[in-house]
């Protein structure tokens, strides 16, 4: 007999609690992996930011937009070597819950500023040719079955059509990207198409965010002052900032994210901690006169000590362990449901080591309390079955 | 002269019970043989199983000192008083005290995990130890499917797994029909005959004490009267050469 038979034996005694109390680990394990995770896919765009491209918006708030003109005098600006535009165009595809991200750009130097926005040479030029086109990421493909050739009617909710219609746009391209802070869920479409369509309507377009590219060997923070400096009088003052910066400031918007989640993340460890703790010393009390017999028959007060920590570490490592597969297994069917929320969500490997490592912390603690008292537990009077 | 097993000097036990102090053994000195057969009987309170637990070194004495099978119990420490009981004392108690978890041949390996032997050396152990009892077809039945005799026997048989010099069995008979009583004491006697094991038995029933060659009373904490038991005394003159 080893002695793990007898820990997996002192926890069937009672198979209902031992399992419940694996499930709710299942749950607190799980619920850590997706919080941290929602946390690492919002640094991700700040981690994964290319330090050589700037982000410049309007001083006075990410929606205010910035006059088209001031590309041409970025563009002038020493060390800058290249700029492109970007528009919000915030529509929907036939009902609001078909949500995802939409832009307008210019499709000249976007994939060059880009080069993570990967789509085949003849696709980019197909989109080049047709104004009315698109580019859609691939996941955006997968979910609506689109194809390259399809029409899209997109509601424009910011930008309605002038004639009151849905905007129309043929898929040209799918592109895919390998990093986090660029997204497979969003839709790229004409400049051209956007401002002409616009102008009909009598209301020519703003753009919302300028992306800078810093020369090779250029200081970007001299670019970053120059560029705020050529707009300081101007009719809207400029905000420029690293990639990084910008993601930072976007992910700011939502508030403190990370320590929100953060007390969520540790209110849900005290919890299951209480939990697997009560757990224990009902096993303690279960186990007293056994502890006693042991001890009488030799066993070490240190061994009983093992005893009682090795079944708590069992429970929470098995628990922790189904509740890292469960969160591993779910993540793409999460990341689906998060969409243009949270894009990017993939658990990392720190992630789940530490979650691991939570669930190994909470068997330790759990098993703390109880394993001491049954290494202290005098035998005469564990035999009497009190403690 | 034979070294005593068990020497017993200035023993003193005390217990705090509701504020009072209960003085349960009282300077009590005694001396036992190796391989014989004793049974320590008295009223309730008089200290039997005090005793009992003090020799097996699972309690400690207020003052005096306890030699058992060689050794000076005071000059051990918890973790050597524990390798003490596992190589010299098998415990026999009233209510049996197996491991509700697992089966009768896991119980009576459960000592053994603490020799050096091997996991297949440790169930032929077991499984001897079981058949010795007259259990080799009940040993994969858990505590609950066995009688309360059968219990018993299972738990000798771990008490003798070890091949430990002394057991002692508090009241091994207390809860046993008369049937199972006299099996779980004809099997105590066995090991004292043929394995020479010192046995000390607590017991309230004289027939029980019948079985052992002396009969120690215990009064107040206080060795009362030492008496032979005629009939083992001959038995045991008949089995000399």
């Amino acid at each position: 007999m080893s002695s793990f038979k007898l820990v997996w034996r002192n926890l069937m005694r009672r198979p209902l609690r031992s399992i419940l109390t694996i499930l709710s680990l299942v749950v607190a394990i799980f619920l850590i992996c997706g919080l941290r995770t929602l946390i690492t896919t919002l640094n991700a765009g700040v981690e994964n930011a290319d330090s050589r491209r700037l982000a410049v918006m309007s001083a006075t708030g990410l929606f205010v937009e910035l006059p088209m003109k001031y590309q041409a005098d970025m563009e002038r600006i020493p060390g800058v070597e290249l700029t492109t535009k970007f528009q919000w165009f915030g529509g929907y595809y036939r009902s609001q819950k078909n949500f995802f991200a939409q832009f307008a750009i210019d499709p000249d130097t976007m994939f060059d500023m880009y080069p993570e926005c990967q789509v085949p040479a003849q696709e980019i030029e197909a989109f080049r040719q047709d104004r009315t086109s698109c580019v859609i990421g691939a996941s955006l493909a997968k979910e609506f079955e689109w194809k390259v050739g399809d029409m899209i009617p997109i509601i424009g909710a910011l930008h309605p059509h002038p004639e009151d219609k849905a905007w129309e746009f043929r898929v040209a391209g799918i592109y895919h990207s390998d990093v986090p802070n660029f997204d497979n869920r969003t839709m790229f479409f004409h400049w051209t198409y956007f401002e002409e369509t616009l102008k009909q309507g009598g209301v020519p377009p703003g753009v919302g965010v300028f992306s800078i590219r810093v020369e090779k060997g250029a200081n970007v923070d001299d670019v970053i002052r120059d560029v705020e400096d050529v707009f300081h009088d101007s009719e809207q003052r400029v905000d420029c900032a690293t990639e990084a910066e910008f993601q930072r400031q976007f992910v700011t918007m939502f508030g403190n994210v990370p320590l929100f989640v953060g007390w969520i993340g540790s209110g849900v460890v005290l919890a299951i901690l209480l939990a697997c703790v009560n757990t224990m010393l009902m096993a303690l009390r279960e186990q007293t006169t056994d502890i006693g017999i042991l001890k009488a028959l030799g066993f070490t007060d240190a061994s009983m000590f093992g005893l009682l920590i090795a079944q708590s570490l069992f429970l929470c490592v098995l628990g922790g362990a189904l509740g890292l597969l469960v969160a591993w297994g779910t993540q793409g069917m999460i990341a689906e449901r998060l969409g243009t929320m949270f894009p990017g969500y993939t658990i990392r490997p720190a992630t789940f080591g530490f979650a691991a490592a939570v669930a190994l912390g909470i068997g330790l603690l759990a098993g703390l309390v109880p394993a001491g008292r049954a290494g202290r537990l005098r035998c005469v009077e564990a035999l009497r079955g009190t403690d | 002269m034979t070294e005593a097993m068990i020497r017993v000097r200035d023993v003193s036990k005390s217990y705090q019970r509701g504020g009072e102090t209960l003085r349960v053994l009282d300077r009590l000195n005694l001396e036992m043989e190796p391989g014989r057969f004793y049974a320590l009987m008295g009223p309730s309170g008089s200290g039997k199983t005090t005793l009992l637990n003090l020799i097996g070194g699972l309690d400690h004495p207020d003052a005096g000192d306890l030699h058992v099978a060689g050794a000076n119990l005071s000059d051990l420490s918890g973790s050597e008083l524990a390798h003490w009981r596992a190589a010299n004392v098998g415990f026999v108690f009233q209510g049996f005290n197996l491991i509700p978890v697992l089966s009768a041949l896991e119980n009576v390996e459960l000592p053994l995990k603490l020799t050096s032997l091997s996991r297949a050396e440790r169930k032929k152990h077991a499984a001897y130890a079981l058949e010795l009892v007259g259990l080799a077809d009940r040993m994969h039945h858990r505590p609950r499917q066995l009688s309360g005799g059968q219990e018993q026997r299972v738990a000798i048989a771990r008490a003798v797994a070890t091949d430990p010099k002394v057991i002692l069995a508090d009241e091994p008979t207390g809860d046993l029909d008369r049937k199972s009583a006299e099996q779980v004491l004809g099997l105590l006697e066995r090991l004292n005959r043929e394995f020479k094991k010192t046995v000390l038995m607590v017991t309230h029933d004289p027939h029980a004490a019948e079985h052992a060659q002396s009969i120690v009373h215990l009064d107040k904490g206080q060795l009362g009267r030492l008496e032979e038991n005629p009939r083992r005394a001959a038995e045991v003159a008949r089995s000399v050469p």
